[in-house]
């Protein structure tokens, strides 16, 4: 099934209107379901490692990137405007009494992550493995009542277009 | 909110000097279709608040490079989008579609046209949904939600 994704985003680079890929992307299928019922693991490994194999000869040369993705034109472009959250704690009392419902809760926000901050912690050392995390993910909470580790830095994160 | 009012921030670092305005922020949070060059005086949308040095309209400035962007997106539009794109599928039934229609147990479909679905979504809004989250999207209501969480739609 994981190869379908790079399939079809070759066939989408190559026929960029919408209707030939479709066209294109419906043989892809079509040759993907006379094999789906193989029971034999031997053979369908070999026949993917065959596709993927197929794939690395034929693939597109300059295939399409998305903007905001790595190698895309957009990528990254925003970071330079995304501020952290720290930076209102030195806004000036005029400014911060524009938005008074957040401030006034802001810190009620603040002690909270103090409390929870070691529960956080606490419970992604545990469940890190010894060699270290393998992925970025984070896990959720466990516990009851207890809030997801890292949470604050979701919470606060900029927007995608901070502008 | 804390985004927006962090780009409230950034303008206040820029020109500590100028009041800021609280109107502006709507304005600023749709993107600009227009397209600036970086000057020292660019200013992106007009302040209603006069009074300052005795003028009776001063313009807000931002330092930031703008560029051509799409229309804002809302919940409304994101999900009409979706719907349409679903329906455009042809191993879907456009009667028996609603937004709350599991592919796999309601609506039939198997794991590779889960993936071709969510590559048409990719498609349509224009980036890369990873594979790990993408292989838990099951429903229309999941795909909005997780399109709205990606692009800071209404938080």
């Amino acid at each position: 099934m994981a190869t379908t994704f790079p399939l079809c985003a070759d066939a989408s680079s190559l026929n960029p209107d919408r209707d030939k890929y479709r066209f294109y992307a419906c043989l892809l299928r079509a040759r993907f379901d006379e094999n789906k019922n193989e029971k034999d693991m031997v053979k369908a490994t070999l026949m993917l490692k065959a596709g993927e194999e197929e794939f690395w000869t034929n693939q597109h040369p300059q295939p399409y990137i998305f903007p905001d993705s790595p190698g895309g034109t957009s990528y990254e472009r925003y970071e330079c405007y995304k501020v952290p959250d720290w930076v209102l704690d030195y806004w000036h009392p005029s400014e911060k009494t524009m938005y008074p419902d957040y401030f006034s809760k802001r810190e009620q926000w603040k002690k909270l992550r103090m409390q929870s901050w070691d529960r956080e912690v606490a419970q992604l050392e545990a469940e890190t493995l010894p060699g270290g995390p393998r992925t970025e993910a984070l896990p959720p909470a466990r516990k009851e009542g207890d809030l997801p580790p890292l949470w604050w830095q979701d919470v606060t994160r900029p927007r995608e277009r901070p502008t | 909110m804390a985004a927006r009012v962090l780009q409230q921030c950034v303008r206040s670092f820029a020109r500590p000097s100028l009041r800021l305005c609280t109107r502006n922020v709507a304005v600023r949070a749709t993107a600009t279709p227009a397209v600036f060059i970086h000057r020292p005086l660019s200013f992106a949308a007009e302040s209603p608040r006069t009074r300052l040095f005795g003028q009776s309209r001063i313009s807000v400035g931002v330092f930031c490079r703008q560029y051509g962007d799409l229309p804002p997106l809302t919940l409304e539009t994101i999900k009409e989008r979706v719907m349409y794109v679903l329906k455009l599928y042809d191993k879907i039934n456009p009667e028996k579609l609603q937004t709350s229609s599991h592919f796999m147990k309601d609506l039939g479909l198997d794991s590779l046209d889960q993936v071709e679905i969510i590559m048409a979504m990719e498609d349509e809004f224009g980036f890369e949904i990873p594979d790990a989250e993408a292989e838990k999207l099951m429903t229309p209501e999941e795909i909005v939600q997780y399109i709205a969480d990606k692009k800071d739609v209404y938080e």
